[in-house]
């Protein structure tokens, strides 16, 4: 008898146990899976930057080399957790990477000055109407903040007194 | 006799469950041990005359050791990391339910964040909470998308796949705990000089969110209704940037509000802190010495300017404090 009730509640126990694991491993699934179909999405279409003819994407691989010597060079660490945010300068705009386990990836370009423009020609100090004849679907507007998505890659822009003052490539990742 | 074998397989049940739950958790006591700030305060005579809450800005710049030693003010600081406005208010209304602190310190930084920044975050402030209406606010108000509150309950739910990744620290901590800080302060001695900080990016919108200020003013109501000075402070942090428009939003509600703020990045150089020697993370926080130097510049002003006791002329107390002195001394060699 005894046996059989220590044998019931063990069950009982680990059923239990196998039902929660379960809910939430099934719930980071769902999780990945659309995470997937995101990545897959985003190599379909995204937004990149071009720069004197070299194509610069967003969620690539950084390769220092491959960029030449930086003007500024710093790291953003979190409050409490590892890892570091790196932004390195350069002439005409600013690139900021994330960690992906042992890869450094590219995460936001940040446009510096006029001399650099979007792949559609449009640049700092351009007027509000550039913006809208050369990006011609409808952006996300929020305050002063023009954003065009394209899978997991946003360009945002800020408008102020009708003129961009801020051009920024990212990259909606976690 | 049947009944209390089902009520004792029940009760083991239950202790299994629990201990797993306790045993899955993280204990934040090697690792991340930001996570273990806020309970530790659970251990502490509750006898501060000054409260700090905010986030990382005041548990990595104000030592309330030193504020101790200079000036013999008992102050506490209840920081945690990425603490946000909704975690700072709810955090001080627990505090009141402990003791009545003549001050209370409030680091502005978390102004600028209107929702909540992610899990990992949210987890090292609510984690270790004691159950209260207050932790139940926290956690209503802090979830992100992919949260449920079930998981505060039962960390079971959220640490479950840690099975495999158990260390000795989780069962050298199970039943017992430790501190890590010396009255909330964290002891950081590294130094990592400020160089090059990243471009300062435009924002399509400084002004604070109105939830923000709905928090701002329930701090201030709180403090008002229990006789407590509020003091408003902005720490002397070189990144993430504090935006002028930012500043005058805090200047224009504490004048609106009569409350003393203080933003030490005007200070720096009265402080003494250089941002070569004194920072351990390029420029976000301070290391030991910045902070020290930082909690005795602050320690004069609370000092000169509110009716603190010099609580080295109480036997009882200086007795307490000299023993943490102590411990504090041998921690920072």
């Amino acid at each position: 008898m005894n046996k059989k009730i220590l044998i019931g509640v063990l069950i009982v126990i680990v059923l239990i146990i196998g039902v929660i694991v379960y809910m939430s491993t099934n719930k980071t699934e769902t999780t990945d899976t659309d995470g997937t179909s995101k990545t897959a999405q985003e190599e379909i279409e995204s937004y990149a930057f071009n720069y004197n003819g070299k194509e610069i994407k967003l969620g690539a691989e950084f390769s220092r080399e491959e960029f030449g010597q930086e003007l500024g060079y710093s790291e953003v660490p979190s409050c409490a957790f590892e890892g570091v945010d790196k932004t390195y300068t350069y002439e005409d705009y600013e690139i900021t990477t994330y960690q992906d386990g042992d890869k450094e990836k590219i995460r936001t370009i940040y446009l510096l000055n006029e001399n650099a423009q979007t792949e559609e020609g449009v640049k700092i100090t351009d007027s509000l109407d550039d913006l809208k004849s050369k990006y011609q679907e409808g952006p996300t507007i929020s305050d002063n903040k023009y954003t065009y998505t394209k899978g997991d890659t946003s360009i945002e822009f800020i408008v102020e007194n009708e003129i961009i003052t801020s051009i920024e490539y990212v990259l909606n990742v976690e | 006799m049947k009944y209390i074998r089902t009520i004792a397989i029940m009760i083991i049940f239950i202790l299994i469950f629990i201990l797993l739950n306790m045993l899955l958790s993280p204990k934040y006591m090697t690792d991340l041990v930001e996570g273990s700030m806020i309970s530790q305060y659970y251990r502490e005579d509750k006898n501060h005359e000054v409260i700090f809450i905010g986030d990382c800005e005041v548990y990595a710049n104000f030592s309330p050791m030193v504020m101790y030693e200079e000036q013999g003010i008992t102050a506490y600081v209840r920081g945690s990391s990425q603490q946000l406005i909704w975690q700072s208010y709810s955090i001080l209304e627990e505090t009141l339910k402990y003791e009545k602190p003549k001050i209370v310190v409030f680091n502005v930084n978390s102004m600028r964040y209107d929702e909540p920044v992610s899990e990992a975050y949210n987890r090292l402030t609510i984690d270790k909470m004691k159950w209260s209406k207050q932790k139940v606010d926290i956690i209503n108000a802090s979830m992100t998308d992919e949260e449920d509150f079930l998981s505060y309950v039962f960390p079971i739910l959220r640490y479950h796949s840690r099975f495999d990744k158990l260390t000795k620290e989780d069962f050298e901590y199970l039943f017992k705990t430790k501190n890590n800080t010396h009255n909330g302060f964290l002891i950081n001695k590294n130094i990592k000089p400020v160089e090059n900080l990243p471009t300062k990016r435009k924002l399509s919108n400084y002004k604070f969110a109105d939830i923000c200020y709905d928090y701002l003013d329930k701090i201030n109501k709180i403090c008002k209704d229990n006789n407590i000075e509020l003091v408003l402070i902005k720490a002397p942090s070189l990144y993430p940037y504090w935006y002028d428009e930012y500043e005058e939003q805090i200047k224009e509600y504490a004048q609106r509000n009569q409350i003393d703020y203080y933003n030490f990045k005007d200070k720096i150089d009265e402080i003494g802190i250089d941002f070569s020697m004194d920072t351990y993370d390029a420029g976000l926080h301070l290391n030991l010495d910045g902070a020290t130097k930082m909690s005795k510049y602050f320690a004069k002003i609370l000092k000169d300017n509110y009716n603190l006791i010099d609580y080295r002329e109480n036997e009882e107390i200086n007795n307490i404090y000299q023993k943490k002195l102590t411990e504090y001394k041998e921690a920072i060699k």
